[in-house]
């Protein structure tokens, strides 16, 4: 699940200067997390609203990253046409796609900040690091890039206070990285040093 | 020269010295001025706590020109493995021979706050870097024209968890010959340090322990609350709080610290609040 934040508002109104605004919002990981779906929509409506906006219209697709033909999102909502500007609540790959295919100006209500996921009902952060090498099995099944702050390899590094990273609120990802594999007798795992990173496996291949 | 001090046993010494906030360098030399002769190298930090400062070559550089000898501080926080490279054999190539090795104070708790981190190696990686190029090899294994020669050091806090000294063993195991600590206040949980990484295996690693003299129980307080791994004991807290001359107690703490520390470790390294006033007070007080 890629994991998004909601914008200010403010900052939203700011950015948009069109008066006919659509809004769609997203049926996937945006409306999980209680950012994109039907009740936000409705909420950002009527802000807009409020705030002298004209909203033409909104919906919420299924998934704003996957759309089969803009051509059936605009006989499904032929309100769009009245509008001058999209305003997508959905992660950036949603108003990537979005702005690709609707020749309108489009705007982002959400920021985009990690991979994550969802588990027994909570939300959980930064669960991938997008490296282009997997090695999470390594770390125990905790991926260090995703979750130390520094993308440290070889363990901890000395900034962590009773168990709190120094960056934000998080805990340091080492304690559990260790915690877990002692519990799989795998420490020997962490005695190994870890080289550097490939990070040219981001790039494309075919 | 520190490294064969350090090597040959001998007690030793050394300051932490920061880069200016600008291009004049007349504080720091003036700073590095008090504690001539009565230390064996000034520490030159990097950005040190993410505030951006003049790079850490330049001043050493600046420093050993004045007779100086000089370990480079180089963090993982602001280089790829690119500039990291070119900066050691840069440091070599200026005559830097000594290079203190640490991941860095993420960018957020400085002055430029948006900074794109980059940490690309981490310190044991970083540490191996240094291995290499000191062979004659770079990181991708291309061949050197002239290699480095050295001296690198790795940091440690004094308190390690089980995960944390597997850390220090590693960055020991890919090359660090010596550990600065982060402060040391109190000798006896300092000696259960130093036998937790003698059991470990290495008897031979040079530890250096870190010395911040206390100004005053808010100085105290404020370490305390703000530097990961230093915890100032209560009972020098209360020795504070019953003086009329923190200044002279601060001198005087930090002066039987140093004292009981030389049969237990390699050196001190001390890091003042502010200026190196002090600090020549405070080691011929300690008898050195």
């Amino acid at each position: 699940m890629i994991i998004s934040r909601q914008k200010e508002f403010r900052d939203i109104l700011k950015t948009i200067e069109q008066q006919n605004i659509f809004i769609i919002g997203c049926g996937k990981c945006a409306a999980k997390q209680h950012l994109g779906g039907e009740t936000e929509v409705l909420e950002m409506k009527r802000k807009l609203g409020k705030s002298g906006k004209n909203v033409v219209g909104c919906t919420v697709l299924s998934s704003a990253c996957n759309i089969a033909s803009w051509d059936d999102v605009l006989t499904q909502n032929p309100d769009i046409k009245k509008a001058e500007a999209l305003l997508v609540m959905s992660c950036g790959g949603g108003v990537s796609i979005i702005s690709s295919v609707a020749e309108k100006a489009v705007y982002p209500a959400l920021d985009t900040e990690s991979l994550g996921g969802v588990c027994r009902d909570t939300t959980v952060l930064e669960q991938c690091g997008m490296c282009g090498e997997c090695d999470i099995w390594i770390f125990g099944g905790i991926c260090p890039i995703g979750q130390c702050s520094k993308n440290m390899l070889n363990g901890p590094c000395g900034g962590a206070v009773e168990g709190k990273c120094e960056v934000d609120e998080r805990k340091c990802v080492w304690d559990e990285i260790h915690t877990k594999l002692k519990s799989l007798g795998r420490l020997e795992l962490l005695k190994e040093i870890h080289h550097p990173k490939d990070h040219s496996k981001k790039r494309r291949r075919k | 020269m520190i490294r064969e001090k350090l090597l040959s046993g001998k007690f030793t010494i050394t300051a932490e010295i920061s880069p200016p906030k600008g291009t004049d360098i007349s504080g720091m030399m003036k700073e590095a001025g008090m504690i001539k002769d009565a230390v064996d190298a000034v520490c030159v930090t990097d950005n040190q706590r993410a505030v951006m400062r003049m790079s850490p070559i330049a001043a050493c550089s600046a420093l050993s020109q004045e007779g100086f000898d000089t370990i480079m501080h180089l963090t993982c926080r602001d280089r790829n493995r690119l500039a990291l490279q070119s900066e050691l054999l840069g440091a070599a190539g200026l005559g830097i021979k000594n290079v203190l090795v640490m991941s860095g104070d993420y960018p957020t708790k400085g002055d430029h706050p948006g900074a794109k981190p980059v940490y690309d190696l981490d310190s044991v990686q970083l540490l191996g870097m240094i291995s290499r190029l000191n062979n004659g090899i770079d990181l991708s294994g291309n061949r050197l024209e002239g290699k480095t020669d050295l001296f690198a050091g790795a940091v440690s806090n004094t308190e390690l968890t089980e995960v944390a000294l597997m850390k220090l063993e590693k960055k020991i195991n890919s090359g660090a010959r010596f550990i600065i600590t982060q402060a040391v206040f109190d000798a006896g949980k300092f000696s259960e340090f130093i036998d937790q990484v003698h059991d470990a295996g290495w008897k031979k690693i040079k530890i250096i322990a870190g010395i911040i003299p206390l100004r005053s129980r808010k100085t105290a307080d404020f370490l305390n609350s703000n530097i990961a791994g230093v915890k100032v004991p209560d009972d020098m807290i209360r020795r504070f709080a019953s003086s009329s001359d923190p200044g002279a107690l601060g001198i005087e703490m930090a002066a039987d610290l140093i004292r009981e520390l030389r049969g237990i470790c390699g050196g001190v390294h001390i890091m003042p609040i502010g200026t190196h006033e002090n600090t020549r007070k405070i080691l011929e007080m300690a008898g050195l």
